[in-house]
């Protein structure tokens, strides 16, 4: 392959991962903006996708059967999470919220390497997914290509709901200014009900597409949970817009990062994060202090 | 007179949005200032440029001579500009002596003193002794700041900004939430702790204006309507056609 | 921070007697115990002075501690008959420079934002330990032995016994938890405090909150760093294990079930977590789990920590953890 070609890959692959950490990073912004509220344990909900789609793929053969299992069951944890543990800290202030997330995260990894072990798995790609085709001159694996275009399919889908429903609308209104829209009447918990266990069958559907194409491990939360992170500082807080491109951009740097230092490919986030923060601490996306 | 302030066509946007709009000022030693105007009409931003909480968009700020523009906050205070604010900002869990010793050990240089014990420290200790008698705060010395009644919270407010001992005082609304029947006493109270002083306020309340100050100043959309004596402002017919056109 | 100081003094004159004769009244498994107590509860302390006092609570605090701990082991392992003085002198000094590169970077960010970037860094700095194998032999790992202590004038006292090694640590660690509890007492710890009280007044009274953010992070980074020496130094190994997000969480565990809003607090939160977790390992393999739940419980429940519970109610602060 010539080097444009390996760039090229790499491009793609960068796409593809982009496109996972969006669908995880949607969710934790959009409660961040309506709640103020940095849910840690949301990047616990992507990991247990992955684990969930594991079982269900064995036990029924059928990884699409899993595609729609698993983020439902993940959406339950999620909610009762919220309704019995979360919800308890909103009148304690942010300390106690982080760490309870943060001890969540943490107790669902340990949970997770109970009850699924400690060795990475393996999740199969469907069959009709299987393979390369022809692509811009080489082959690229059907399953990214897939990845890419379900994700695409999920953002329209989230666009509309967004731009076009009633809900959809009060829930922009609610990230953008959350104590107006309170005062205005409007029952603000119900809609912030909806974001957060919406955000959570994202982050079990990227849990679960990711599955075939990285290792399942239970290390896979902190990793996404550094990801997210720098796409919430980069996109700037709340804002869906920035979360989109500060995900895709840290998916390229990951991506090529792995293609010249493979050891340490973090180090180019760090930089972005940096950069950003020097030059515009709100994020490239984000509202003005 | 020196010059203590001297704010040179000041302007402050935040993304477009004009907020102040070519402020010319001078406050001169010994002055007790009032800056009035209706709601918006960019007061505290104008407090907040001032005190280096704020990069102005445009313009120069001289403070005693020496400018001052886009210096830190901490710079400024340090150099001797103090304020208050509009919603209490005191340390709660802290007793009223030692919210008082916090601005003490500041004025003494010894933020980052770590070879010392604070309570050992005499000159510490008796400076804040000497302040919070001053300020009349010597009965609730020892009680903790967010116990105290919000009229006693607002006093130590403005103690706080007293405490430095500063060359120029700004009391953004100082009389904001208090009780309309405690507000002469704590009038009285500016007035005595702060005789000699030069001071800026921001207040709505007129009565409080005419008691404490001796030059308005009357903003309205971030630019100065006019400046004067107290007689010159309320016989201003531009004055009372900027309240009327508000309501 | 601490208002009721009579008992407390009564209680550690109590403790310290019995930690100066324990060696002599305990089997050597129970002093391997109290050793481990003892270096955790300085590096609980270092944590509580970032956040219990400071107010800054941050997920990444393994970092300075597996910094100290990777210094002191690669110094045991190229420099045989390096001072220990020396060596633990170093490590506190690169603890201190660590947080100085890290705070200055990290300490405008707030809240959340704080705690999750200084897990960032850790986790940088773990990926390094991890896959630096020729120097840090990656998660295996690699064993160190003790230097012997140079004594000025009555020559080398070595440290293959339990002994030496249980009191070397023991005034090291006394002297470090008693520094920084005077520390605390000082003009400059008294701006660390009165920034955690409240973060918009300070400036407008002078205070550079940046660099007192800056500042109480690379002291207690110091700290953990000297405490991260001192671990290698008791285990004579090292791993991963000194820099993954485990190690974050015992500390985090320690701090808070403890109770941040007492000096004394992680101490008892390290002996718990020591003696429980010795006990727990015992009856299953899933105490972690048990430690976490414990953990939520008191995040949830008990803010105080378990401190709290020896307090009488009358001397509590009687607000929630953290403030805002």
């Amino acid at each position: 392959m010539g080097i444009w070609e390996i760039y090229l890959t790499t491009a793609m692959h960068g796409l593809v991962y982009g496109m996972l950490i969006f669908l995880v990073a949607s969710g934790l912004t959009l409660v961040l903006g309506m709640a103020g509220v940095l849910n840690i344990a949301h990047a616990a909900l992507y990991m247990l996708g992955a684990y969930f789609a594991y079982t269900f793929t064995h036990s029924t053969g059928s990884f699409w059967l899993s595609l729609i299992l698993s983020p439902v069951i993940v959406a339950l944890v999620a909610v009762l999470i919220e309704r019995f543990l979360l919800r308890k800290t909103y009148a304690k202030g942010h300390v106690p919220q982080i760490l309870l997330t943060f001890g969540l995260l943490y107790m669902i990894s340990e949970i997770v390497r109970m009850v699924w072990g400690t060795n990475p798995l393996r999740v199969f790609e469907p069959p009709l997914l299987s393979g390369e085709i022809p692509f811009l001159g080489g082959t690229y694996p059907v399953y990214r290509l897939f990845i890419i275009g379900f994700s695409i399919l999920i953002l329209i889908g989230m666009l509309l709901f967004l731009m076009r429903t009633r809900v959809g609308l009060v829930i922009r209104a609610a990230v953008h200014d959350a104590d107006m829209v309170g005062a205005l009447g409007t029952n603000v918990p119900f809609y912030l009900f909806v974001v957060y266990a919406g955000g959570a069958i994202l982050a079990a559907v990227a849990g679960v597409i990711a599955a075939p194409m990285l290792s399942i491990f239970s290390g896979m939360g902190d990793q996404i949970l550094l990801d997210c992170f720098v796409v919430i500082i980069v996109g700037g807080f709340g804002s869906l817009l920035g979360a989109f491109v500060a995900a895709l951009l840290v998916g390229e740097l990951q991506s090529f990062g792995v293609l010249w230092i493979p050891q340490l490919a973090l180090v180019f986030e760090f930089l972005l994060m940096a950069v950003v923060l020097a030059i515009r601490p709100t994020g490239l996306f984000g509202e003005e202090a | 007179m020196a010059s203590v302030l001297m704010l040179e066509n000041i302007w402050k946007d935040f993304s477009g949005l004009e907020i102040l709009r070519g402020i010319s000022l001078e406050i001169k030693e010994g002055e007790r200032h009032a800056i009035i105007g209706p709601n918006g009409a960019g007061k505290t931003t104008l407090f907040h440029v001032i005190t280096g909480f704020y990069k102005p968009s445009k313009g120069k700020i001289f403070f005693l001579d020496r400018e001052v523009t886009g210096l830190s906050t901490y710079r400024i205070a340090r150099l001797g500009l103090s304020r208050s604010f509009q919603i209490t900002s005191i340390f709660p869990k802290m007793t009223v002596h030692e919210n008082i010793r916090n601005a003490i050990v500041s004025k003494l240089g010894r933020r980052f003193d770590w070879t010392s014990l604070l309570s050992r420290s005499k000159d510490i200790q008796e400076e804040t002794n000497r302040l919070t008698e001053l300020l009349r705060l010597e009965g609730v010395k020892d009680m903790l700041a967010m116990t105290l009644s919000y009229g006693w919270q607002r006093r130590l407010e403005v103690a706080l900004t007293l405490a430095l001992d500063p060359k120029l005082i700004l009391l953004d609304e100082p009389t904001a939430g208090v009780d309309v029947k405690e507000t002469r006493g704590f009038v009285q109270f500016i007035k005595e702790v702060t005789v000699g002083k030069t001071l800026i306020m921001i207040e709505h309340d007129m009565d409080v204006v005419f008691n404490l100050a001796d030059r308005i100043t009357v903003l309205n959309q971030g630019q100065v309507l006019t400046t004067g004596s107290l007689d010159e402002i309320r016989r201003s017919e531009e004055v009372q056609r900027a309240y009327a056109g508000r309501k | 921070m601490n208002r009721t100081v009579p008992y407390w003094i009564a209680g550690a004159a109590l403790i310290l007697g019995f930690l100066l004769l324990a060696p002599h009244l305990l089997p050597e498994m129970k002093i391997h115990l109290i050793i481990e107590i003892m270096i955790f509860s300085l590096w609980a302390v270092s944590f509580n002075l970032l956040f219990g006092h400071g107010g800054l609570l941050a997920f990444g605090f393994g970092a300075p501690f597996g910094v100290g701990a990777y210094a002191a082991a690669l110094l045991f392992q190229h420099f045989a008959g390096i001072s220990l003085v020396l060596t633990l002198s170093l490590v506190a000094l690169l603890g201190f420079v660590t947080g100085v590169i890290i705070g200055s970077l990290s300490v405008r960010l707030k809240g959340a934002y704080f705690a999750l970037i200084t897990f960032g860094f850790q986790m940088f700095l773990y990926a390094i330990a991890l896959k630096w194998y020729s120097v840090t032999k990656g998660d295996d790992g690699f064993g160190v032995t003790r230097p012997a202590l140079s004594l000025p004038l009555a020559g080398n006292l070595s440290m293959a016994n339990v002994v030496p090694v249980y009191y070397f640590t023991l005034a090291i660690v006394v002297l470090a938890i008693l520094a920084t509890y005077l520390f605390q007492k000082t003009p400059l710890g008294n701006s660390i405090a009165l920034v955690r009280e409240n973060d918009v007044r300070p400036p407008f009274l002078g205070y550079n909150v940046y660099l007192t953010r800056l500042t109480v992070f690379s002291v207690a980074c110091f700290l953990a760093a000297l405490a991260g020496g001192l671990f290698v130094f008791f285990n004579e190994f090292v791993s991963t294990a000194v820099i993954d997000m485990n190690i974050s969480m015992i500390v985090l565990l320690m701090a808070i079930i403890g109770g941040s809003e007492y000096f004394l607090g992680p101490i008892l939160g390290a002996a718990f977590y020591v003696l429980v977790q010795n006990w727990l390992s015992s009856l299953t393999n899933r105490w972690f789990l048990v430690m976490g739940a414990i953990f939520i419980v008191v995040v949830l429940y008990l803010e105080g920590g378990l401190i709290s519970l020896f307090i009488p109610k009358k001397d509590q602060p009687g607000v929630s953890m953290g403030g805002k």
